[in-house]
């Protein structure tokens, strides 16, 4: 298996490959860095534009994009407290402070160290768990594949937000978008009318555009102030070479986050966020100072910043072996990954080791670039980008939304399809319903479906035909496992506050 | 606040509950034609769906009644409308009349619309978005755009 | 005033030329239409014969791929029988699938809306065991399925295509019965198939080729053995006389002019011979068979009243 990830090597090595990565993470830093754009929207938008690149020039762009973001995020958090990434709110803790006290430029440089060496981290753990999970391949028929999906659907739970009732409205939602189009067996209609261009479902960049673009456009355009002044006019900036030793005080934090990282990567339905709140509450723990944290800790940043960063390759084991996207842009991946024929699951090692491989290099390489790209993108300069008028910035991706959808396909119709799930989005957006299970809902659903079908049409009608072997079995009790798990855990921690407090 | 509401009914939750009622059961009506397998899951959904904005409802009602006030929705709600309508316009435009066409005219719209006043800034704008898509989509990608139902034939 | 006579003398030729240049059709690009996304197998054939086409038009013809994808062709298709009659839209054409659709499914064009221009393709079918189910032989296999009629699980791509139909004409044949396992598609079905999730497939020779050693191929669905595969007997050779397969060529709308139909078919007629060309389609695992014209037509009506049978007889949906 191993022997496939050298194999790879020369290929990813090829100009045009590593100029979309490059490409990919300078967009993706200035993407991240623009409130209201995530990277969930910048691959969504570019996915379809893929359609006629090579496979490996499409997944370096969107490879690049992805570090690139989990990164920019923490430019505008810093000099602005404005997250530029739902990931990149922990890096606000601690950095805005920093930019206050005129430390703002050594703030970034941190945040770029350590969200390259996240991101490296990431890579390796990708690189060399991955191909063994492969390896069980052909164990999973249409009824294991049936109960990964329904345990990827029961991850629906950790994105449900503070709300149960509306993170569920959500999930139903989404499932229910999934089985519009042909009927997996019979191909019989359902919820067309009539039209055509609904037979083959809706796909997923159509709904994830709609969602998750145009209520940030709308935002831009509704609240059309500039930006606030920043502190940074005074970022204070060294040069890299002299502030670096002094970063490597963090080396536990550095090594913890991204651990944490990797494993929230790992767990479906989690996310960036996710990670980087969680190494960034852990680091505080561990700290002998903790009265410095909140107060422009750099140690904070380095948390923050390792752990978004080593969410990214991560992410895509579940999703690239088993073909469970454990996070959005982990899920509009796989889509950029259908886009070139390339099945996510257990076949795909097999089937396309060259370019599985060369994906998983192009992440170690966008984390790598990240330092020499990221370092020298924040500087003063990047401030001043951030002063660009928001009418301009929302009519500007307004712009590349369309393009974006009309190019999955070429037609108009999916256009507007968009702007109808935009519009439910931003709905759903202000009256906060999470946007993450419907996500799930629709990428999962039809597939939980149709595999439940073929595996009940195996079985001659018996549903005994679910629990026959030892795979399925095992993904049962993993799924039982997740859904009684946090609630187990919940009321010990509600136990031990009751008595803590008593 | 304009668009606070003066009746319980009125508030945004409730609303919203009450169309996530009316349109699942609206797409229960062709659920009836389906085959029983075929129907399982999403007779499913919008049952669920139901059930649970009815639940939403319910909490939402009750809050009403504690005289919690609904936190407001929309901070300007005719730029938000006007915001959406524009969106919708300019879709139409592309579909109607080319995407170029359409792009040039609603881009410095759009922007001049929402604040953005700067002429020279919105012709640099438009030029340098023009230039970049036809460049990078049109010439290296190939892509093709709408060119107006309006034209053809 | 002698420059002005000059220009009408000079515009007035042209216009006799273009008089006769109508006849010299193509005179502008010709847009093939492809009713699925650019790199599946029905665009990669169409755009490895495009420039052979364009070799045999002559003068410069040029010939423009456009991808509509969806609904399995439908729109594509849809859009070529109502496109102007004028062999400057042409399209390609699935079998048995574009002729199912008109049974199974509202479909806004039926036989009668096309000229048919050539086939290119024959992608025959083949019939695939998993190594684990024992099964390595076309006559151990009927056996199996006489003594449990629907115990054999057969993983193919959906209902209504040409594996459907070899299936039933297998079951007519050999008066057996199997369970249908219909995935999205043939690589879905190929990997249940060589997980053992089901016992038998329904595959095209093109997909199983690179399999060979993980999968039983019990035999090919055509009169004689395929270069593909030329160790996989015929099922003719084995006693039952299966013929099927999955077909992609060449339409245009209805009632082309006569003279451009008969430089389309003219230049269609040329890849039958032409050595180059059946080293491109091999080289894209396209198994060639061109069959032009009226012979096409009987093809097409053939396969629509089998289909039309079949439909009758156990409607699928």
């Amino acid at each position: 298996m191993y022997s496939d990830l050298i194999q790879s090597l020369p290929n990813v090595i090829a100009w045009a490959n590593i100029a979309a990565l490059v490409i990919g993470v300078l967009a993706g830093i200035v993407v991240g860095a623009m409130p209201g754009l995530s990277a969930t929207m910048a691959i969504s938008v570019l996915v379809p534009f893929t359609f006629g690149l090579e496979p490996l020039v499409a997944l370096g762009l969107m490879a690049g994009i992805y570090n690139g973001a989990m990164y920019g995020g923490a430019i505008p958090a810093v000099l602005l407290r404005i997250p530029g990434t739902p990931a990149a709110v922990a890096t606000t803790f601690d950095g805005y402070p920093m930019a206050q006290q005129g430390k703002g430029g050594y703030a970034l440089q941190v945040a770029v160290v350590s969200s390259a060496f996240g991101g490296m981290a990431s890579a390796i753990a990708l690189m060399l768990l991955a191909p063994p999970l492969s390896r069980v391949t052909l164990l999973f028929g249409p009824a294991e594949v049936f109960w990964v999906a329904v345990f990827g659907l029961c991850s629906i739970i950790f994105l449900l937000g503070g709300n149960v009732t509306k993170g569920l409205i959500s999930a139903c939602f989404g499932v229910f978008v999934s089985v519009v189009g042909s009927d997996p067996i019979f191909g019989n209609d359902r919820y067309t009318f009539g039209q055509l261009e609904l037979l083959d479902g809706i796909h997923i960049v159509i709904l994830l555009v709609g969602l998750y673009a145009l209520p940030p456009v709308i935002d831009l355009l509704e609240s059309p102030l500039k930006t606030e002044n920043s502190a940074g006019d005074r970022l204070g900036t060294e040069p890299i070479w002299r502030t670096f030793p002094q970063m490597l005080r963090f080396w536990k934090t550095w090594i913890r986050s991204a651990l944490i990282g990797i494993w929230i990567g790992i767990l479906p339905g989690a996310g960036g966020s996710m990670a980087a709140f969680m190494s960034y509450n852990e680091a505080r723990r561990s700290s002998k100072t903790p009265e410095t944290w909140g107060n422009g800790e750099p140690e904070g940043v380095a948390a923050s910043e390792t752990a978004n960063n080593a969410d990214t390759a991560a992410a895509l084991i579940p999703a690239l072996t088993l073909g469970i996207p454990g996070t959005a842009v982990a899920a509009i991946m796989l889509g950029g990954l259908l886009i070139h024929g390339l099945q996510p699951g257990p076949m795909l090692f097999r089937n396309n080791p060259d370019i599985v491989f060369g994906f998983m290099w192009q992440f170690l390489f966008g984390a790598i670039l990240l330092v020499f790209l990221g370092g020298s993108l924040a500087t003063n300069s990047f401030a001043k980008l951030l002063k660009l008028p928001r009418p301009l910035l929302g009519s500007v991706i307004i712009i590349l939304m369309l393009i974006g959808v009309y190019s999955i396909h070429g037609r108009m119709f999916d256009v507007y399809l968009m702007l109808g799930f935009g519009a439910i989005g931003y709905v759903m957006d202000k009256l906060r319903f999470p946007l993450p299970p419907v996500v799930l809902g629709l990428i999962l659903g039809g597939f939980a479906e149709e595999n439940l079908r073929l595996a009940l049409r195996i079985g001659r009608g018996n549903w005994m035909v679910l629990f026959q072997n030892v795979t399925s079995l095992i993904l049962v009790a993993l799924t039982v496992a997740v859904v009684v798990g946090p609630m187990v855990k919940h009321r010990l921690i509600d136990k031990k506050k009751a008595e803590s407090k008593g | 606040m304009h668009n606070k509401p003066t009746h319980r009914f009125l508030r945004a939750e409730s609303i919203t509950a009450f169309y996530i009622i009316v349109v699942a059961a609206a797409f229960l009506i062709p659920t009836t034609d389906l085959a029983p397998l075929s129907a399982l899951l999403p007779a499913a959904m919008l049952v669920g769906l139901i059930l649970l904005a009815l639940v939403m409802l319910i909490t939402d009602q009750r809050k009403a009644a504690a005289g919690e006030e609904a936190e407001a929705v929309v901070k300007s709600p005719k730029r938000v409308f006007g915001a959406f309508g524009l969106i919708i316009l300019y879709a139409i435009c592309v579909d109607l009349i080319g995407f170029y066409i359409s792009t040039a005219l609603s881009l410095p719209l759009v922007a001049f619309i929402f604040g953005y006043r700067s002429p020279v800034g919105l012709a640099i704008a438009t030029a340098i978005v023009l230039l970049a898509i036809y460049l990078i989509f049109g010439v290296s990608m190939s892509q093709e755009f709408p060119t107006g139902l309006l034209w053809a034939k | 005033m002698q420059k002005i006579f000059k220009t009408i003398a000079l515009a007035s030729a042209f216009l006799t030329m273009a008089g006769t240049a109508f006849a010299q059709y193509p005179e502008k690009p010709i847009k093939v239409i492809v009713g699925y996304s650019a790199g599946g197998g029905t665009d990669v054939m169409a755009r490895t014969v495009a420039p052979f086409l364009e070799k045999y038009l002559g003068d410069g013809a040029s010939i423009v791929v456009k991808n509509m994808p969806g609904a399995s062709g439908q729109i594509g298709v849809t859009e070529v029988a109502n496109a102007d009659k004028d062999g400057y839209t042409l399209g390609t054409y699935n079998l048995p699938g574009m002729m199912a659709r008109t049974l199974d499914r509202k479909a806004d064009y039926d036989a009668s809306s096309f000229s048919y221009l050539a086939n290119v393709v024959n992608d025959p079918n083949v019939i695939v065991t998993s190594k684990s189910s024992g099964l390595d032989t076309v006559e151990k296999l009927l056996a199996e399925a006489k003594a449990n009629p629907g115990a054999i699980t057969v993983g193919m791509s959906s209902l209504g295509g040409d594996d459907h139909f070899l299936l039933r004409k297998l079951q007519q044949m050999t008066e057996t019965e199997f369970t249908i396992v219909p995935f999205r598609g043939s690589a879905p079905a190929r990997t249940a198939l060589m997980g053992g999730h089901v016992a038998m497939g329904i595959l095209n020779i093109s997909e199983v080729s690179a399999f060979k050693d993980e999968i039983n191929v019990l035999g090919v669905a055509l009169e004689d053995r395929s270069e593909f595969a030329p160790n996989v007997p015929t099922f003719k050779e084995q006693g039952v006389d299966l013929i099927n397969g999955s077909m992609r060529g060449f339409v245009a709308p209805a009632d082309l002019p006569d003279d451009v139909r008969d430089t389309l078919l003219a230049a269609f007629e040329k890849l039958k011979t032409d050595k180059e060309f059946a080293a491109a389609m091999k080289a894209t695992a396209n198994p060639v068979q061109v069959v032009t014209g009226d012979a096409f037509e009987k093809l097409n009506a053939d396969l629509l009243d089998f289909a039309k049978s079949v439909w009758e007889e156990s409607p699928w949906r």
